[in-house]
């Protein structure tokens, strides 16, 4: 496995938590037809998914490919 | 479904991070961590903005009730009314089609002003009559009335081509007094009697 695998790993569950936190969030505003509905589907939830991408998008440039370990 | 089914592949994904490791695991890693939520996020968007036209969404604020119970009056001459019972604007968006801006951008323009009208309700400190941002336009009424006959061929309306010309330039407001001045008109409600919509 690669040495960096395990804070790969740990970005992307956070990602994923972020995202799923978004997903929920927009899930449960969408049950109701309200201003409030409508501001915490556009600012809750797409702050959460927003979080979420960013987070998974920099784990995968942040992370070094496994032939950076092994220069040859 | 899709938020569902979204959850479902981002908790495998969590649950599973070594499938990640093959080239194959990274392709299905960006779907599932970025191509699927942007497209769950944008559908729901969608499906919030068409509901943000509708009446029970502006009516659910407490300050808009008695602007939705002027729909109701059972008086011809109250503009809103006579529109929303006669079914001259759609009754599930009777707010929206008369009070966003026919422009480029009047939704977003409209859904920003949404915004503030939500900062006052929660925050500010205001009671009825409400006052709009700026005069109403004439452009709003023309969107749907221009070219139809009963304005173009209206005694008053083509009574003389400057009355006809100074309408369309919003010069002259169609709510001037002496043409269609009762419009929501709330101070009175409490002397109206109202029609019950049929079931």
């Amino acid at each position: 496995m690669n040495a960096a695998a395990p804070h790969l790993y740990r970005k992307l569950r956070l990602a994923g938590g972020l995202t799923i936190a978004g997903l929920l969030v927009e899930f449960f505003s969408l049950l109701r037809i309200h201003p409030l509905a409508f501001l915490t589907f556009m600012f809750v939830g797409g702050a959460f998914l927003v979080a979420g991408i960013a987070l998974y998008l920099y784990s995968i440039i942040a992370t070094p490919a496994p032939h950076d370990n092994h220069p040859s | 479904m899709l938020i569902g089914l979204t959850i479902f592949a981002v908790a495998w994904l969590i649950a599973r991070p070594a499938i990640t490791v093959p080239r194959g695991g990274k392709q299905l890693t960006f779907v599932i961590l970025f191509l699927l939520p942007i497209l769950t996020a944008s559908m729901g968007a969608g499906e919030q903005m068409r509901r943000s036209e509708q009446t029970q969404f502006c009516l659910s604020c407490h300050h808009m009730e008695p602007y939705g119970k002027s729909l109701l009056v059972d008086d011809a001459t109250y503009l809103p009314a006579a529109h929303y019972q006669n079914g001259r604007i759609p009754r599930d968006q009777a707010c929206y089609t008369c009070h966003t801006d026919y422009v480029m951008y009047g939704t977003a323009i409209t859904k920003i002003r949404g915004l503030r009208h939500v900062y006052i309700q929660y925050f500010g400190n205001t009671s009825p009559p409400l006052h709009l941002y700026s005069p109403y336009s004439n452009r709003e009424c023309l969107h749907c009335h221009a070219g139809s006959r009963s304005f173009e061929e209206g005694i008053v309306h083509s009574a003389d081509p400057s009355i006809m010309a100074a309408i369309k330039a919003n010069e002259t407001s169609c709510m001037s007094s002496g043409c269609h001045q009762t419009v929501h008109d709330v101070a009175t409600l409490p002397q109206q009697k109202f029609w019950e919509p049929p079931q």
